[in-house]
């Protein structure tokens, strides 16, 4: 523990703590990710990789889940992270948190397990109740939602009833109806019927209203709450604001779930229905570009804490190229018709993911971080120097522009030559994937997750070691309330 | 303190992001029971189980600016006509079996799943089986035995997956009814096997 | 009825939707920032920025058929419009929500400012 430095649990309240253990298994789960990423990348290069042994669609499924998974688990423990500061009162059921805390985690042990070595099973019921539902993104057996579902709703109650029993801020007002969001729609993809375009109709409600709607809401509040922390905006101001948000993004995200309804089945009619709220999709990006240069103008940036504020910077760069360039640049019909389906889309998703949650989430590890050490001095010319948070900074995000870049010229080499030129059909699928821009694109996503890599373990490294030379407590927060 | 400004105030706001939320929700709640009534099976976009039992070929709909289905002649799957209720009890076994498999995080299908492997969203009509008389038959044994079978020069192999002779019939029969469904001219300029233009 | 964009045109597509994000961004960028520090020359730049944002979107109109039919025309006009507009009310909205602040920092007020440690904030 001599490496690690002096850990102070002593500092932090109920919810923190249990906030720190949501924390450490997301940290891991956000290891598995990379982990699996890297094999599934490699199998591209190297075909007969593990073959028969950890399958293509093995790697990549534990890759995608165990993303879902750790951003749920780092949203999670950020909100039991500012509910005793928000509400100013205990956790109601810290002791039901905890219990919920270990069944979700040994659960999500079990299914990782089971598709690890299991993997699948006969085409009936039973497989996908047991093994593996075998619906991207929501893989999970049936028995795994329910139980996710049980949890979420007991990590509802603590939210709901704590801020019910304190004082309920606008943070929290958002935050509770958003989690009745997110537990509600989690149901549209609880159910099997043999009709695909059904299945995705509403498999679509869970990715694409989780994705774009609730969690770009509860990252919102974590934002919000975030700045009041950091910066010491204003409240009122911040909760203005939260409004004003969620107002734009429910307003363009809700029905923006149209540009996922153009090929599977779904009405013609939502070919315009996509196309205008693809268009609004700018809208909320343009407010908060003028709002930070406002914010920025008045006040002097003084951060408490330099490496979250830098990625809640980064937040708000990657939300703008990620969600925003990437997402427009293929998403009306008529050019989506020759992209969807292609690396186009896994380019759009690695960058989007990564710049509008993962950097919001790791943001909130290092202001648990700073408290956990007991409120250290986390601003410029921190003991130990900075040189870890930043290379770690700096290495994530190259490795992930290196991988978004391939992809997209990857995807664009598909758009071409197996959708408009070839026929799309699987010749032309084998012709586009054997192409030198396909080729060398998956060949530099790989050097881009290698680098994303070597980020990830210096972030780790770093978490685990900021701050423990540091004496000095934590600049002196401006407040005005 | 300054006088609030109505339309920048917090009251306001917190009015509107309720109203804007509730609104669209409510507008997708609606568009929801039209578009649930078009893609049922049997329904205006996606056929009932039962058009196995046919011919499906595609042709271009001016109108439209696409191609579009066309349910034709009679032509059972492995020559055996099925009632509706069989249709859809074999689909049914052929979905949860490419849910089982997890055929979707290699393959895609309709376009959504990962990308190691081709779309299976009209993989019936593919022009790869040769001829329509040896499909049924080719499909069947690459399904259940996929793994020696190198078809592309980029050594990519679909693994052995355990799947019974049973299960690859119901699968096909999954397949032959996804490729009849209507789904706005995805994917691009597909030609049919057999298919004149 | 959409009118898929031909083959030649997928860069150009691909390009000006990008730049449309880009352009309107960078325009909000500056309009802002000309705003905050009231300086003309920003503002020229603002609506140079916007000009490069009415090309892109009259590119992207163009190569992905949006003129053919008249919806798709009314988004491209909604487009230009809305994208001109959207900071021009965002500004207000920022200058509406911040005024208590403005206000206090106008008449350097110490009172509503209280330094606080950060520790129990």
């Amino acid at each position: 523990m001599a490496v690690i430095g002096k850990l102070d649990s002593s500092n932090l309240n109920g919810g923190q703590k249990l906030g720190l253990k949501y924390f450490s298994v997301a940290v891991v789960l956000f290891g598995a990710q990379v982990l699996f990423g890297l094999l599934a990348g490699l199998q591209f290069l190297y075909p007969d990789l593990l073959f028969g042994v950890l399958d293509f669609s093995v790697n990549r499924m534990v890759h995608i889940n165990a993303m879902v998974v750790w951003l749920l688990f780092g949203f999670i423990g950020s909100s039991y992270w500012l509910l005793e500061d928000e509400s100013g009162v205990p956790v109601v059921g810290l002791k039901l948190g905890n219990l919920g805390f270990w069944i979700l985690t040994l659960a999500v042990v079990v299914v990782v397990l089971v598709y690890l070595l299991i993997q699948i099973g006969d085409g009936t019921h039973t497989s996908i109740w047991l093994i593996n539902e075998g619906r991207e993104y929501i893989e999970a057996p049936r028995w795994a939602d329910i139980g996710i579902v049980v949890c979420v709703l007991v990590f509802f109650y603590n939210v709901a009833a704590t801020f019910t029993k304190g004082r309920f801020t606008g943070v929290g007002g958002v935050l509770v109806l958003d989690l009745v969001a997110l537990a509600g729609i989690y149901l549209a993809g609880m159910w099997f019927t043999p009709n695909i375009s059904m299945d995705q109709h509403w498999w679509w409600w869970v990715i694409h209203l989780w994705v774009e709607a609730t969690w770009e809401v509860l990252v919102g509040c974590l934002m919000a709450y975030g700045l009041m922390k950091t910066l010491g905006v204003r409240r009122k101001i911040v909760e203005t604001w939260l409004y004003i948000e969620v107002a734009l993004m429910f307003g363009s995200g809700i029905l923006g779930l149209g540009h996922h309804y153009f090929w599977i089945g779904t009405p013609e009619y939502w070919f315009a229905i996509g196309g205008f709220f693809s268009a609004l999709e700018p809208v909320p990006l343009v407010a908060m570009v003028v709002h930070a240069v406002f914010d920025a103008g008045h006040h002097k940036l003084k951060s408490t804490n330099h490496p979250a504020l830098a990625w809640i910077i980064a937040q708000a760069f990657g939300n703008f190229f990620g969600a925003g360039v990437w997402g427009f640049m293929h998403t009306l019909p008529q050019i989506n018709l020759y992209t969807h389906g292609t690396q186009w889309t896994a380019s759009h998703g690695h960058f989007a993911f990564f710049g509008a949650y993962v950097t919001m989430v790791i943001a909130f590890f290092y202001i648990a971080v700073q408290k956990w050490r007991g409120n250290v001095y986390m601003s410029g010319n921190i003991a130990g120097g900075a040189w870890k948070w930043k290379w770690a900074l700096a290495l994530l995000h190259i490795g992930m522009l290196a991988m978004t870049m391939a992809l997209l010229i990857s995807g664009y080499e598909q758009s071409h030559i197996e959708r408009a030129i070839g026929g799309s059909d699987w010749v032309a699928y084998f012709t586009a994937q054997a192409h030198p821009w396909f080729v060398q694109g998956m060949k530099w996503r790989q050097i881009g997750g290698w680098i994303f890599a070597a980020g990830f373990v210096l972030l780790v490294w770093d978490l685990l070691t900021i701050g423990k030379r540091e004496t000095r407590p934590a600049q002196a927060l401006v407040q005005i309330d | 303190m300054s006088k609030e400004i109505w339309w920048a105030s917090e009251s306001f706001w917190r009015k509107n992001a309720i109203w804007i939320t509730a609104g669209s929700f409510l507008v997708l709640i609606f568009l929801t029971f039209d578009t649930v009534s078009q893609i049922t099976a049997g329904g205006k976009r996606v056929p009932g189980y039962s058009v196995i039992n046919h011919r499906i070929t595609y042709e271009f709909d001016e109108s439209r600016n696409m191609q579009v289905p066309v349910i034709g002649v009679e032509e059972p799957l492995f020559g055996q006509k099925l009632t509706e209720e069989e249709a859809q009890a074999l689909v049914t076994r052929g979905k949860l079996t490419t849910q089982a498999k997890n055929c979707m995080n290699c393959h895609t299908l309709l376009g959504n799943g990962a990308y190691y492997a081709p779309d299976l969203t009209k993989s019936w009509l593919d022009q790869s089986w040769g001829s329509k008389d040896i499909r049924e038959q080719e499909m069947v044994d690459f399904l259940m035995n996929p793994q020696d079978r190198l078809h592309n020069g980029l050594g990519r192999r679909m693994p052995n997956l355990n799947i019974t002779e049973e299960e690859a019939r119901a699968t096909i029969a999954f397949l032959k009814w996804m490729s009849s469904i209507d789904t706005n001219g995805f994917p691009a300029n597909f030609v049919s096997i057999d298919q004149e233009n | 009825m959409i009118e898929p964009v031909a083959l030649k045109d997928f860069f150009l597509t691909f390009f000006s939707a990008a730049m449309v994000i880009m352009t309107g961004g960078l325009y909000a960028l500056l309009f802002a920032w000309g705003r905050i520090k009231s300086r003309p020359g920003f503002m020229q730049l603002a609506y140079l920025s916007y000009l490069g944002l009415f090309v892109s979107v009259m590119t992207l109109a163009y190569t992905a058929n949006l003129f053919n039919t008249g919806f798709w025309t009314v988004i491209v006009v909604l487009m230009l419009i809305g994208y001109l507009l959207a900071p021009h009310a965002i500004w207000h909205l920022c200058v509406g929500t911040h005024q208590d602040e403005l206000a206090d920092e106008a008449a350097s007020v110490k009172a509503f400012s209280t330094v606080v440690k950060s520790r129990g904030v």
